[in-house]
């Protein structure tokens, strides 16, 4: 605990490192800040454009659940990303004064923190303009970043300190990164995995992944990314309730007992509680890792 | 009481034969059984303590660790055996302004700078006026630093380091930053800090500018303390020590030269 009080102390350096972060992303751009909003979503529109009318993808409010699921992905992903060379690009600072070096990692987290938050300010503006009721059902989001932030946090914590000594991680991040973008529900909802049958496999991968399928789909949902997508489909999407149903009874009966039953075969709560735990774990992790790895930074590079 | 007290301390550095930076480099040195570093030692059993408003000058050849040892009371590196205890705000003035980020004016890396080394927001609002004059660019403040010449950023680099009132302040290799003229004043800010009662620890090769500064000196040589005492002799000493193995040097040389 006596480091989180150096933090504390050296709380000023956070900030100005905060600060620097945000001017710096969009500098000699002209439309600067504009862009952590345009950019997902003019990212948003070219998904929507091939997946809907390409396509001819039949989701129901597509752009909503594109939109719902990228905010809390992008957070994510560019957090990690950036963390990975936080501290090898800091390293005039860290050769050139003493603070404490948890700071570097939760500046990356801070900004891109305050980056979600401009975005969300708009996407509210947006909600209210297709005259979507805004509730307090919303600030579900608020649990629901938090826990993405926390398992940002060790994720990052750990590659910032790998990465100082090893060029490698970041080029490995980057491409993990873009695996795991699929394997959230960003582009697709959650019941197309979870509902997902190998009834005839045809080789021996569907073989392998027939066998494999409920422990992957386990996983699938214990991965506390999917999770906090999930709470802010379930807080700007479902009123709060469980995200996984989404069709109305009325007009696509069909559709909805299935989801129904899904919703019976995982009632999300032990995945939450599983996922808080996995975020947590990562935490403390990363942060041992790159805590025991900190006295030696200033002596590489 | 002593300001700085450090007992018995030894730093140890690996030294890679090769400079391993990726993991398909780590993986195969391994498998070849290399551990793909020496070991050795910076600094060697170094003790010595500083007492309150001394001016101490760190004299010696390169590779000496004269560096190291203000890395190390500067908590930038971590000692691998003994103890460092500093009483009080430090200032490090290390690779000067290389702090400076390029991309933000002049006026954003002071207050990053300043943050750095302790300072509140308001403290360094009251002396920004101060910090600013005393490195003569009122002009420049609110354009980016990669704008400034070295020049300039040693200046500002300099300003803001002695404008933050630290108790000890730690200089690497800076006593001829800027022009004439800076160096001048600069040196001359530096002896108002010690008439103020501040400790300084100067690493220099600037024997002279040593001797005007500092009334004790520490000679490294290879990591260890050759001599600890009153400037005069210790730079006599060091100076007569560097002209005798210029002249072994020279010796060996004519030797070799000779025609057999």
């Amino acid at each position: 605990m006596s480091e989180l009080a150096e933090v504390l102390r050296y709380r000023e350096v956070l900030w100005n490192l905060v600060r620097r972060n945000l001017k710096v992303r969009y500098k000699n751009s002209v439309l600067g800040f504009a862009w952590s909003l345009l950019n997902p979503l003019m990212q948003i529109g070219v998904w929507y454009f091939l997946f809907k009318i390409i396509l001819g993808n039949d989701e129901p409010d597509f752009m909503a659940v594109l939109i719902t699921g990228f905010l809390p992905w992008l957070f994510f992903s560019q957090t990690v990303l950036d963390s990975t060379a936080c501290v090898a690009q800091e390293m005039a600072l860290v050769k050139k004064a003493y603070f404490p070096r948890t700071i570097l990692p939760l500046a990356v987290l801070l900004s891109n923190l305050i980056h979600l938050g401009f975005a969300f300010i708009v996407l509210i503006g947006l909600f209210a303009f297709w005259r979507v009721d805004v509730n307090l059902n919303y600030l579900l989001v608020i649990p629901a970043t938090l826990l993405v932030a926390l398992f940002a946090y060790g994720l990052s914590a750990m590659l910032a300190a790998w990465s100082v000594f090893y060029q490698d991680v970041k080029f490995i991040v980057g491409n993990l990164l873009g695996l795991w973008f699929f394997l959230t529900p960003v582009l697709y909802p959650l019941h197309r995995v979870l509902g997902k049958q190998i009834s005839s496999p045809e080789n021996w991968l569907e073989r392998l992944m027939a066998n494999w399928l409920p422990y992957i789909k386990e996983i699938y949902v214990l991965d506390p990314v999917t999770i906090a997508i999930m709470g802010y489909r379930s807080a700007l999407l479902h009123g709060g309730s469980n995200p996984i149903v989404v069709a109305n009874p009325d007009h696509l009966p069909e559709l909805a007992a299935r989801q129904a039953a899904m919703q019976g075969a995982y009632p999300l709560l032990p995945y939450i509680l599983g996922a808080i735990a996995i975020a947590v774990l990562t935490a403390v992790v990363g942060h041992i890792i790159f805590m025991r790895r900190a006295p030696l930074f200033a002596e590489q590079g | 009481m002593s300001v700085i007290e450090v007992n018995e301390l030894w730093k140890k550095y690996r030294r890679p034969h090769q400079k391993v930076s990726s993991l398909k480099e780590a993986v195969f040195a391994f498998l070849r059984g290399q551990t793909g570093a020496e070991e050795f030692y910076a600094l060697k059993n170094i003790s010595f303590s500083v007492e309150p408003g001394e001016a101490i000058g760190l004299v010696g050849p390169n590779g000496s660790g004269k560096s190291t040892l203000l890395g190390l009371i500067a908590r930038v590196l971590q000692p691998t055996q003994g103890a460092i205890r500093v009483e009080g705000r430090i200032c490090p003035l290390l690779e000067l302004g290389t702090g400076f980020h390029p991309d933000l004016t002049g006026r954003e890396n002071i207050f990053l700078n300043a943050s750095l080394l302790g300072l509140r927001h308001r403290e360094v609002l009251k002396k920004y006026d101060s910090i600013v004059g005393f490195a003569e660019l009122e002009e420049v403040m609110d354009a980016p630093v990669k704008t400034y010449s070295t020049g300039m950023v040693v200046r500002l680099g300099f300003a803001v380091a002695v404008h933050l009132e630290p108790d000890i302040l730690l200089i690497d290799e800076v006593l001829s930053v800027g022009d004439e003229h800076f160096q001048h004043k600069s040196f001359d800010r530096l002896l108002q800090f010690k008439e103020e009662g501040k400790t300084i620890f100067v690493v220099s090769h600037n024997l002279d500018a040593v001797k005007r500064l500092c009334e004790r000196a520490i000679w490294l040589d290879r990591g260890r303390i050759i001599k600890d005492g009153e400037t005069e002799q210790v730079i006599a000493k060091y100076r007569e020590a560097v002209e005798e193995w210029e002249r072994s040097v020279a010796e060996a040389r004519a030797r070799n030269a000779r025609p057999s």
